[in-house]
């Protein structure tokens, strides 16, 4: 029984490691690039050449060496491109997805405890919030604030704070029945401080997790108002601006769309699988 | 502190508890404990024994309402508190050991601080002196690592372990009340004996006064003086423990007597307490609410 069961929980074992580590790795990587990008960067990513537009990547005929990602319409660079774009899209999602976080699990902290008044505001505000269509409102907003970063991340927390605010209440009132609570109570303790050191603890893996996914969301969302224009110049090297770009080239340089896309893709893959993975590692129950 | 000796350390007097929807949670129930002295509170699931300590301690669920009635810890009554008075008053003075061990402890706080908290923040103690104190405890019930312990999360340990660790945690700021809240109920039977002895044992030692919500008639023998038996959140009978066992007035006392399976005795037919009573008694509960309700709407 025991030497059965034995490899097949060691395999599983290893298998969540597996996605605990790699998109820990691929984020890492990221947040290196992001950090040394003007030491890791071979080229200039805002040097236009017109001898040298559309080189394809190292692997193709007629590709140049030290452009090994090839280059745009323009002779700019792609990897150059994203590794700046590294920069702003970790930028953005760390500001956005803590400012999200942040005001939105406080909320749902005190809605999902102090319950009463507290929970019938807060709800009320969440249902009111989520009835907007959100890419209208981010829209807006940026119209409103104008282009830049920081249209685009006042856009992503205010769309995306009810997530937290919801979960997060959800979460709250789940540990608020909980005896531990009664047993802190009984202690003396009062319930700002019950909230904050006995529930808080209990609900930040979920936390943890949600402003992982945010992350990645904002990413996203940040390589959308850049594809429609709307994050900062189009000039300025973001994922988003580059596939807009490559879109229209679609045709005779592939990798100019690709390359961010599959970047893209990949971070906020990780992000999502990290935020998973980091929830069950927080967990002690779970993690034992 | 400064206690006249014939205070008595808890008194309830005329306690109601009811839902927003009116039904009636705990009708007018009085009780006392003296100092030292172990009340049982008996009776069966639903009557309102854990609403009882539940009200003693401040944590009466937040649908419940505590529509009358007074408690007095050591003279001092809770409802001329405010508050912010109150909570520490009462944490000061009293201390749970719940039913289940697993809940009752926060699962991702080691225990040390789940010791000492109470300690620091209501007696004042320095963290070291509450941490000695901790210690002393955890020894005391019989715990053979209390410094690899005091490092632990709850998941590391037994459920014994656990509910050792909650009686430790009880004990330790010396509370004149200790509430035991079915204290043996999600245990294994073999641990239910020593945890009972530790109980007794700790009580005899300190002279707390407690007052041990139960069912089993077997454990109410072994530990109180003092009977309070409860049916639909109301007192069906209050004596002395000996008076209890030797002749009930209540028949329904006595059913519960009767329905205890006594450990010499295996053989003997489990009698549980007749349909019938129960019925009279719930008809008659049903009756006085019509009264309560109709007087109350005069
Ligand atoms: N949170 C709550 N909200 C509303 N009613 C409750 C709540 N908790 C308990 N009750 C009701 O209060 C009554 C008394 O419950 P209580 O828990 O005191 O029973 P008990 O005597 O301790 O029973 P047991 O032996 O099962 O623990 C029951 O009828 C129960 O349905
Ligand atoms: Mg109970």
């Amino acid at each position: 029984m025991v030497d059965a069961t034995m490899p097949l929980r060691r395999r599983r074992f290893r298998v969540r490691n597996l996605r605990f580590w790699i998109p820990l790795t691929w984020i890492m990587m990221l947040v290196l690039a992001a950090l040394c990008a003007p030491l890791i960067a071979p080229h200039d990513p805002l040097a236009q050449d017109l001898f040298l537009e559309r080189l394809p990547p190292f692997f193709m005929d007629g590709a140049e060496p030290g452009y090994w990602l090839g280059t745009d319409s323009l002779g700019r660079d792609v990897l150059s491109r994203m590794i700046y774009g590294a920069r702003i899209a970790l930028f953005v999602s760390v500001i956005a997805a803590v400012s999200t976080g942040i005001f939105g699990s406080t909320l749902g902290l005190l809605a999902g405890y102090y319950g009463g008044w507290w929970d019938r505001v807060i709800s009320r505000l969440v249902d009111i919030w989520m009835a907007f269509p959100p890419v209208l409102f981010a829209v807006l907003l940026v119209a409103v604030m104008g282009t830049g970063l920081t249209s685009v991340i006042a856009a992503i927390a205010l769309i995306d704070w009810t997530r937290f605010a919801r979960v997060i209440r959800a979460e709250t009132m789940v540990q608020a029945h909980m005896d531990y609570v009664d047993s802190a109570r009984i202690g003396g303790a009062r319930r700002f401080t019950t909230l904050v050191s006995e529930i808080l603890p209990n609900v930040m893996p979920s936390i943890i997790a949600l402003l992982m996914l945010e992350m990645g969301i904002a990413v996203i969302v940040e390589a959308i108002l850049s594809f429609v224009n709307l994050s900062i110049s189009s000039d300025d090297p973001t994922w988003g601006s580059m596939i807009a770009e490559g879109r229209g080239a679609i045709h005779f340089a592939w990798w100019v769309l690709l390359f961010p896309l599959i970047t893209l893709f990949l971070t906020v893959l990780s992000f999502s699988t990290l935020g998973e993975g980091i929830k069950k590692k927080f967990d002690p129950v779970l993690s034992s | 502190m400064t206690t006249q000796p014939h205070e008595k350390t808890l008194e309830i007097r005329q306690l109601n508890a009811t839902l927003p929807n009116g039904m009636r949670l705990l009708r007018d129930v009085s009780l006392t404990l003296e100092p030292g002295e172990v009340r049982a509170l008996v009776g069966e699931s639903g009557a309102g024994k854990s609403m009882i300590g539940r009200a003693v301690l401040g944590i009466l669920p937040s649908a419940v309402v505590h529509s009358s009635g007074d408690i007095l810890l050591e003279g001092q009554s809770l409802n001329a508190l405010r508050p912010k008075t109150r909570r520490s008053t009462v944490a000061k003075m009293s201390a749970l050991i719940p039913q289940d061990p697993l809940t009752a402890l926060n699962p991702v706080r080691k225990i040390g601080p789940q010791i000492t908290d109470p300690l620091v923040r209501i007696h004042r103690w320095s963290r070291d002196r509450a941490l000695k104190r901790a210690l002393e405890l955890l020894e005391r019930v019989h715990i053979r690592n209390p410094e690899r312990v005091i490092n632990s999360y709850p998941h590391e340990l037994s459920g014994g372990m656990r509910q050792r660790i909650l009686i430790a945690a009880a004990f330790a700021p010396s509370p004149r009340l200790i509430v035991a809240d079915e204290p043996t109920t999600a245990l294994d039977v073999t641990v239910q004996k020593q945890i009972l002895q530790l109980i007794r044992e700790l009580q005899r030692e300190t002279g707390t006064a407690v007052l041990f919500v139960t069912h089993d008639m077997g454990v109410v023998a072994k530990i109180s003086q003092k009977v309070t038996v409860l049916f639909a959140g109301r007192v069906l009978e209050d004596a002395p423990t000996e008076a209890i066992f030797n002749d009930a007035t209540h028949p329904y006392t006595r059913g519960l007597i009767a329905a205890t399976p006594t450990p010499n005795a295996t053989a003997e037919p489990f009698r549980p307490v007749p349909q019938d009573l129960i019925a009279q008694l719930q008809r008659d509960t049903q009756a006085e609410d019509m009264r309560f309700y109709q007087g109350g709407r005069k």
